[in-house]
């Protein structure tokens, strides 16, 4: 497994790293158990709506610190409506590429930007908490990497149902049983849904 | 780089000993012949192949018969576990064996599973040592089987062979013991006649011999179906060819490695001593995986540093010319944390931040004092980096 140059060179000298002093909004998804957690700091301009600053910190692997600083390069100086655009591929085509396995980091450095964004407009009456539905479970399913061809769970076609009521998720799932990233996939799942306080049950089934 | 890489993953693979590859020199060039009768050639090989099997069988006390050098650990560990169960077990039998051994044992039992026999996983406690309370309770009528990993791969934990082999004993009838040494060999003493080893798997590329030779002890009178089937060049057991230089190579690892014993394995002791004590000293916030001290081998040290990720760690290390191993899921092509440090116990941070040093004879004071410098500039750099380390060491 090979990592490119870029990503090589955003590891060992990573942009806009370290701990904001009273940032606008702050993010920070994953979890240290599932070995790897970013935190996204903002600096928001109030009347512009422009990123004036950002930064990171990261907990994880080599293309974890490298796909996070390349966010924040993709972010700074963007309106936030230009940054809510920025998704993983953008990440990864700016590195020049990840190995599949290690896709899943784009999709949280990512995601933690969005997570950071939103945090920051719903505190300035930029936009209503959104209600959880079924909708937000495959929007948090498109975030799970199928780590074989770096490719999202929902695009693969791997998830064939989703149900949701009364707090409890359900998953179909079309994974056959010598796949050997069941285990790692349902426990992605679990880590993606959990956070939301409206799910207290998440079950997923295999074929 | 100053002085060339530094190496300190010894435990997968050693730099073979400049005698070693004079050792093999001759075997290459000129008596680069196979086995037989009648022509010198053939007889030539023959002598040699007696002669190096007695070195190597003395190293672990059994006789140059019970010796059978084959291709590596990992083909000595199958012929062994395969071979006894053609031999001893039917579809159903009992096996025994730990949820943290070598893969080349978890991967035949589960084999064995497939093809019909009962397998029991002992746990292991958080130093790593294989649960024996368990190990009592888990032998039944049928169990033909136990097998361990002498010193563990990961944290170099040494198993009471002695004391397992006293439980197999006190069984009411014969219960077969394989060992796989791979880490064991040349680290530890290992004498199969006073420990009732049956059948044991070692590797000489791991004491500075050559890559691609092992060899199987078998105690005479257990008997091993074959697996491996055609030619009989050398051995029944793994037919077709085998190459003499590497022979050749692995009987002068042997006997530098046992010419005196006691100074290699001490020498390895002070080195991963120092190792651990300059970590302790220089690193703050790191534990030790596995026992202290004399329990464990004497080539091994394991430390998770807190708050950071091995992977990280291992790359940054390496743009430095030094080699190291991580039990981190994210340096696994499976993203899977390490089985042996999990089954001890030891969470996903604890594992991720895990790193792994396995020191040689040619590991110098000098070289730690510069690995571990490093690495105290490395993990600065990156705690500064990381939201765990942030969160509960608050700037002044």
């Amino acid at each position: 497994m090979q990592y490119s140059q870029k990503v090589l060179d955003h590891f060992m000298h990573p942009h806009n790293v370290g701990k904001m002093e009273n940032p606008d909004a702050v993010a920070t998804e994953g979890s240290p158990a599932c070995g790897d957690q970013v935190t996204v700091y903002l600096k928001v301009d109030e009347d512009k709506h422009i990123i004036e600053d950002i930064s990171f910190l990261s907990y994880g692997c080599a293309s974890n610190i490298a796909t996070a600083s390349i966010i924040t390069d993709l972010a700074k100086g963007k309106s936030l409506d230009e940054a809510k655009k920025i998704s993983w591929r953008d990440a990864m085509e700016a590195l020049d590429g990840l190995p599949p396995v290690k896709v899943h980091c784009s999709v949280l450095a990512a995601d933690t930007l969005q997570t950071a964004i939103s945090n920051y407009e719903i505190a300035h009456g930029l936009k209503e908490v959104p209600n959880f539905s079924k909708d937000t479970i495959v929007a948090e399913l498109k975030k799970i990497i199928y780590p074989q061809v770096g490719e999202d769970i929902v695009s693969l076609k791997m998830v064939k149902y989703v149900g949701f009521a009364d707090g409890e998720v359900l998953i179909d799932m079309n994974m056959m049983n010598f796949d050997q990233w069941r285990e790692n996939v349902a426990e992605e799942i679990r880590e993606h849904l959990e956070k939301y306080p409206e799910v207290k049950n998440i079950k997923i089934n295999f074929p | 780089m100053k002085h060339g890489r530094i190496y300190l993953d010894n435990c997968v693979t050693t730099q073979p000993a400049p005698e070693v590859l004079q050792a093999m020199q001759p075997y290459f060039e000129e008596k680069f012949w196979v086995p037989g009768s009648f022509i010198s050639t053939g007889e030539t090989i023959n002598d040699a192949i007696e002669v190096f099997a007695n070195t190597v069988a003395s190293a672990i006390w059994a006789k140059p018969s019970e010796i059978h050098f084959c291709s590596g650990g990992t083909l000595a560990n199958n012929m062994a576990i395969k071979g006894l169960a053609a031999a001893y077990g039917k579809t159903g039998n009992h096996v025994i064996v730990s949820v943290v051994d070598y893969p080349d044992l978890l991967t035949n039992a589960a084999y064995l599973e497939k093809h019909g026999m009962e397998v029991t996983y002992l746990s292991a406690d958080a130093q790593g040592f294989v649960n024996l309370a368990e190990l009592k309770n888990a032998i039944r009528k049928d169990t033909f089987l136990f097998m361990t990993t002498a010193v563990n791969h990961v944290v170099g934990t040494i198993q009471p062979l002695a004391e397992i082999k006293a439980i197999l004993d006190a069984a009411d009838h014969k219960i077969y013991f394989h060992v796989d040494a791979g880490q064991a060999f040349g680290k530890i003493p290992l004498d199969v006649k006073e420990l009732g080893i049956d059948t044991m798997a070692i590797s000489a590329h791991k004491i500075h011999g050559p890559q691609g030779i092992g060899a199987l002890y078998q105690n005479t009178g257990v008997k091993l179906g074959q697996t491996i089937h055609g030619v009989k060049r050398v051995d029944n057991l793994q037919t077709g060819g085998l190459n003499i230089a590497l022979i050749a190579g692995f009987a002068k690892a042997v006997e530098l490695a046992f010419t005196d014993f006691a100074a290699t394995t001490k020498h390895l002791r002070e080195i991963s001593d120092y190792l651990l004590s300059s970590l302790e000293n220089k690193i703050p916030e790191i534990e030790l995986n596995g026992p202290r001290g004399a329990k464990r081998a004497p080539h091994n040290i394991n430390v998770s540093i807190a708050y950071i990720e091995g992977e990280a760690i291992t790359m940054m290390l390496d743009a430095k010319g030094i080699t190291v191993a991580t039990g981190s899921a994210c340096a696994s092509q499976g993203l899977k944390a390490n089985y042996v440090l999990m089954a001890m116990g030891k969470n996903h941070v604890q594992a991720h931040g895990s790193m792994k040093f396995t020191v040689s004879k040619f590991t110098t004071k000098a070289q730690i004092d510069e690995v571990v410098t490093e690495l105290a500039e490395i993990s600065k750099e990156l705690r500064a980096r990381s939201p765990l380390y942030s969160a509960t060491h608050k700037e002044k």
